[in-house]
């Protein structure tokens, strides 16, 4: 790993939580989920920030955009709606203003993005191509808020292939595949993504929902449906991490609803080889910090001394093989 | 420790007006940190249900004794916990959060002219202005417009007018003062600067008068939140120009003639 100083303070603990994905060392597979985070630096005033395995920056777009209408977000049962609708800075914007807090962190910087078009996506991933400190690209092949794109890449194999051969012919950084869960066979997206290049792939986006205003008696959102996140859609994200694992080789970074450590625990048990917490930022923004220190106890107390993370990864199949 | 997520402790939780509660906080450091117009993102539960953190106004904050107030009026089940919790419990709060109302022009008339629950914030600034104000010897008596529903849900008054203020009350149905908005009194006046926290619709007037008679005013919003901290993009609001601006982090406190309602 490379010498940052907070490591220091782990290296003092037997487990070793360190681990690499598609060539990203990362101290700890706790990362952060994309939107749920901004640029990183509204949180430096709740936790530290170095802490994390990584960190996954709002979803990019080539040029600005300015989101949906309000309401945005809407509270559900263990659960919320968001149709933020990707505003974003844009990439040059991006680069020029948020890149320099980013370059500060000793921790690896995830680039999330997002296109209307094949083409967006090639134009935003060469652009990002030469620039100083991103360790990766995580492609959104599964926003369900915007008009054109996103998530219709994603629940398409032969869509899907296309948009990450343009990104991996636009870049040699590592490339993560985001998938929607808003599909009947989600292994046949990661297979083409895998096809086509992918080096790891995360999951799960929102799920498709919408909420009715029974007053209004009309729907909530301006676009009628929007993603619903948050624990509600642990047990989907889950199966779907677990089809996923069954079906390619690439790392797997696991998301949707992880809220404690004994959640990360199930993903990784599950075949994730990190997770992403994203919803529960809004709630606990000690959240990534406490499941670290629960999974580092977690390894000590179940298994024996010298365990790494990389012997859990996907153990539950093991026990389900008859 | 992170610098702004405490576990304040309640020193005081009571229903002060129909469904409208006051609670008091014991936490010096947010107390010490706190500007009018900002608010506290709490959590109401420790389960997962409600599942979202609560934004709530600063109603008043104290250096000296380290205390926080805030007032809110119980609309839904995280408010409702909220009011069920009992001196002596903590509570998880992050803040103060926001930028805050501007109190530095140098002006004479001011107005500050609240709506039901949007009276919170206004107190801490009417506070923070009067004692301004008694720091520099100026002796004008400033103007408060507050408007509810009904008498029984009406509060701060006194507040108020123990501070000096000349406070005129109107009541949707009559009950308390006069019956009507808050926007029919302050038409027969003229001044420098307008405060103003409330309803949408008693905004929306207040806009149209702030704009007819070019008065420099700023104006607390609400929205619904997730983060509280600029970081989910879940409160927008969109601007004249600009495009949207986040409640939470550009807000809540806004030049007035600025936001579209
Ligand atoms: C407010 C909000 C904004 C989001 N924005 C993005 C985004 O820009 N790009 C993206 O790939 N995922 C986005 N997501 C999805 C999350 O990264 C994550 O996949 C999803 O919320 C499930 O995880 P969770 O239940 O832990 O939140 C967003 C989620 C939320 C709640
Ligand atoms: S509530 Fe998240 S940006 Fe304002």
């Amino acid at each position: 790993m490379n010498n940052d100083r907070i490591s220091c303070k782990q290296n003092t603990h037997k487990t070793d939580l360190s681990l690499e994905i598609a060539g990203i060392a990362m101290k700890n597979p706790v990362m952060v989920a994309s939107g749920t985070f901004g640029f990183g630096r509204e949180y430096s005033e709740f936790i530290d920030i170095n802490n994390l395995g990584a960190i996954v920056t709002k979803g990019l777009t080539f040029l600005p955009k300015e989101g949906n209408p309000p309401p945005r977000t809407y509270e559900t049962p263990g659960g919320m709606l968001n149709s933020v609708g990707l505003e974003n800075p844009g990439v040059e914007n991006f680069i020029k203003k948020e890149m320099p807090y980013l370059n500060s962190l000793s921790i690896p910087v995830i680039v999330n993005i997002d296109g209307d078009t094949v083409n967006e996506y090639y134009k935003i991933a060469k652009r990002l191509d030469n620039v100083k400190n991103i360790s990766a690209l995580e492609i959104n092949i599964s926003c369900p808020n915007v008009k054109q794109g996103g998530m219709a890449f994603g629940q398409d194999p032969q869509n899907a292939y296309e948009v990450v051969k343009a990104v991996k012919e636009g870049t040699n950084l590592p490339i993560i595949v985001k998938l929607s869960p808003n599909v009947t066979k989600v292994e046949k997206i990661a297979e083409a993504a895998v096809s086509a290049g992918a080096d790891a792939i995360s999951l799960i986006n929102t799920l498709l929902g919408m909420a009715i205003d029974i007053y209004e008696k009309k729907p909530v959102f301006y676009r009628t449906f929007a993603g619903l996140s948050g624990p509600a859609v642990k047990p989907v994200a889950l199966r779907m991490v677990w089809q996923v694992y069954d079906a390619v080789d690439v790392p797997i970074i696991g998301m949707g609803g992880i809220f404690t450590w004994q959640d990360a625990i199930e993903f990784i048990l599950a075949g994730a080889s990190a997770v992403a917490v994203g919803t529960a930022n809004f709630v606990e923004p000690q959240a990534p910090e406490k499941i670290v220190a629960g999974i580092e106890h977690y390894l000590k107390e179940q298994f024996e001394e010298n365990i790494r993370l990389n012997d859990i990864i996907g153990l539950a199949h093991k026990a389900n093989i008859d | 420790m992170a610098k702004l997520r405490f576990f304040a402790d309640i020193v005081m939780n009571r229903e002060i007006a129909m469904d409208i509660f006051h609670m008091k906080l014991y936490c010096p450091m947010a107390a010490k940190l706190a500007i009018p117009g900002q608010f506290l993102h709490m959590r109401c539960s420790d389960t997962l249900s409600p599942l979202l953190r609560r934004p709530i106004s600063i109603a008043n904050a104290d250096e000296r004794d380290g205390t926080l107030d805030i007032i809110y009026r119980v609309v839904g089940e995280g408010t409702r916990l909220l009011s069920a919790k009992k001196t002596g419990e903590s509570i998880d709060i992050m803040g103060p959060l926001g930028n805050g109302y501007p109190i530095d022009q140098k002006v004479n008339r001011i107005a500050i002219i609240g709506g039901g629950i949007g009276t919170c914030p206004l107190m801490f600034l009417a506070k923070k202005l009067a004692t301004k104000n008694s720091k520099s010897g100026n002796l004008v008596k400033h103007s408060v417009f507050l408007g509810f529903k009904t008498a029984k849900q009406s509060f701060g008054i006194e507040f108020f007018q123990s501070l000096g203020y000349d406070v005129h009350i109107s009541t949707d149905d009559g009950s308390l003062g006069f019956k009507g908005f808050p926007t029919d009194l302050i038409q027969d006046y003229i001044f420098d600067v307008i405060y103003a926290c409330g309803p949408k619709p008693l905004l929306a007037i207040m806009q149209a008068y702030a704009v007819r008679h070019n008065i420099m005013s700023f104006v607390s919003l609400e929205e619904r939140m997730a983060c509280g901290i600029g970081a989910c993009l879940g409160c927008a609001v969109k601007m004249k120009s600009d495009g949207y601006k986040k409640v939470c982090k550009d807000g809540p406190v806004f030049e007035l003639s600025k936001v579209i309602f």
